[in-house]
């Protein structure tokens, strides 16, 4: 059996919000395997940004741990680990100046073979390369700031609602891409959606959190239509409605 | 002409009152203000006067150092309350305008531009203290605010694997020029559009106009030098405020 390249062990974080302690992730613990892209859904507010927040350690964890190929993530230095772990923003935020210069500056002395590549990948054309990025549309934006996360080679993907702040109209292109990159580029993507539909074009692997627990995994169709927990049943009668 | 008394300072009420007359002829609500503020600037100035003559007369280095620990701490309140969305911002002010000032009036002795006398040092210190103060509260908030306003750029950088540092280079630039600016435009500015204070205070003194020049050129450059040590410091002390050893940006600060 392969080994996980990403382990989630009874992970939480806790926040106190109007002088209130609330835990908004809650004892997660799950196994992330290579090549393969994990959609996590659930309702808004249920921890699902937050529990990429922590894989990515942009925030702390306040229990548990997590472990990347066998490590604890805290034994890497930040900056190498999230060089590894990339994460993609609901809002893609695009630094001044053109495309190529969005991709140096996530990695310095990208050969223009390796530019190439990135374009390609990110289904971007040649001829944008040397444009600013001012004028682009969310959906190029979007692209950009794949090819920019792509540009560290990591190998494993968090992508944070990739197509929410999108015209709906980018929505199929950016989610074939998200499907070809990680067939292409032996990658792990875990992305996380509100939408259970996406998560079914998307994903074969689904995680269902509720209220900052994870209450549901498995094969996505499962999850989706045939959940075991309570709170499963609940989110589906929700959807339903 | 001899210096103004205290009679000659009530006739000079006169132009608070043509002040007052056409602020309320304008209807600009600010009467009450400039009636309070005349007579608060009236009765501090007289009591730093009174002291200082004090302070010159028993040629206390303590007495000094005490009177320079004043001008800072009081200095460093009013910047700390314009410094919002940080916690105890008085602490960045404070270390930022006391190694700015110091640093800049230990030079000034140790050179022997100016010897260790109250009468030296506590008026070039009010100067510096003045503008350091502007200078801490300016760049702290500014820092402040453009950290929380930028949070997805530099969260961005932050997720692509670069340091803090480099995450926030340019609002740690733009925050410290901010602290920097009223100075390097006093620079540009200085002698063609207006005669600076000390300038002008040694030459209604009696001072030679050389001279009087020569001593506001070094007042300039004292200033720049602590202008300069208190932004940087309080960018320091501010972003450290922000960022975790892990990288992350903070949500409370």
């Amino acid at each position: 059996m392969a080994t996980p390249v990403l382990e989630v062990h009874n992970l939480g974080r806790a926040v106190t919000q109007d002088g209130r302690v609330k835990s908004i992730v809650d004892d997660i613990s799950y196994n992330f395997f290579p090549d393969k892209i994990y959609t996590i859904i659930g309702p808004s507010g249920s921890g699902k940004s937050s529990l990429l927040r922590l894989l990515n350690r942009l925030d702390e964890p306040t229990s548990g741990e997590v472990v990347f190929h066998g490590k604890d993530h805290c034994d890497y230095p930040p900056c190498e680990l999230r060089q590894k772990i990339g994460y993609l923003f609901q809002t893609p935020y695009l630094f001044e100046g053109t495309v190529r210069d969005n991709l140096l500056y996530a990695t310095k002395n990208l050969s223009d073979e390796s530019i190439k590549l990135l374009l390609e990948q990110a289904q971007l054309k040649p001829e944008q390369l040397d444009r600013p990025t001012d004028n682009f549309s969310g959906g190029e934006k979007q692209r950009v700031a794949i090819a920019r996360l792509l540009a560290t080679c990591p190998e494993v993907v968090l992508l944070d609602e990739p197509t929410s702040a999108l015209d709906p109209s980018y929505t199929e292109a950016i989610e074939k891409l998200i499907v070809d990159i990680v067939a292409k580029g032996k990658l792990t993507a875990i992305v996380v959606t509100h939408s259970p539909e996406q998560a079914l074009r998307i994903g074969k692997e689904a995680l269902l959190m509720v209220d900052g627990k994870l209450v549901e995994t498995g094969e996505i169709n499962q999850v989706i239509n045939e959940p075991q927990s309570e709170l499963g049943k609940l989110y589906k009668q929700r959807q339903l409605k | 002409m001899s210096t103004p008394g205290f009679l000659e300072v009530g006739i000079s009420l006169i132009l608070v009152v043509i002040a007052v007359v056409i602020a309320r002829y304008w209807r600009i609500p600010v009467e009450k203000d400039m009636a309070l503020g005349s007579v608060r600037a009236f009765v501090q100035l007289v009591a730093v006067g009174y002291a200082l003559e004090v302070i010159f007369d028993l040629q206390s280095p303590w007495l000094i150092l005490l009177a320079l620990a004043v001008m800072i701490i009081v200095g460093a309140h009013a910047a700390a309350g314009r410094v919002k969305d940080v916690k105890r911002p008085f602490v960045i002010t404070v270390t930022a305008m006391t190694v700015g000032s110091l640093v800049t009036i230990a030079v000034m002795i140790l050179t022997r531009i100016i010897s260790f006398e109250a009468r030296y040092v506590i008026p070039l210190a009010g100067m510096i203290i003045g503008n350091s103060m502007n200078a801490s509260a300016l760049t702290a908030s500014r820092l402040t605010t453009d950290l929380k306003d930028n949070r997805l750029a530099i969260e961005s950088a932050l997720a692509l694997g670069k340091g803090w540092r480099v995450a926030s280079k340019k609002y740690i630039r733009n925050s410290a020029t901010a602290g920097m600016m009223s100075m390097l435009n006093f620079m540009k500015t200085v002698g063609i559009v207006a005669l600076p204070g000390a300038m002008t205070g040694m030459i209604l003194a009696g001072a030679e106009p050389l001279d009087a020049v020569l001593f506001q050129i070094v007042v300039a450059y004292m200033l720049l030098s602590a202008v300069t040590i208190t932004s940087v410091m309080a960018v320091e002390l501010t972003i450290r405020r922000f960022f975790t050893r892990c990288h992350q940006l903070q949500h409370d600060v």
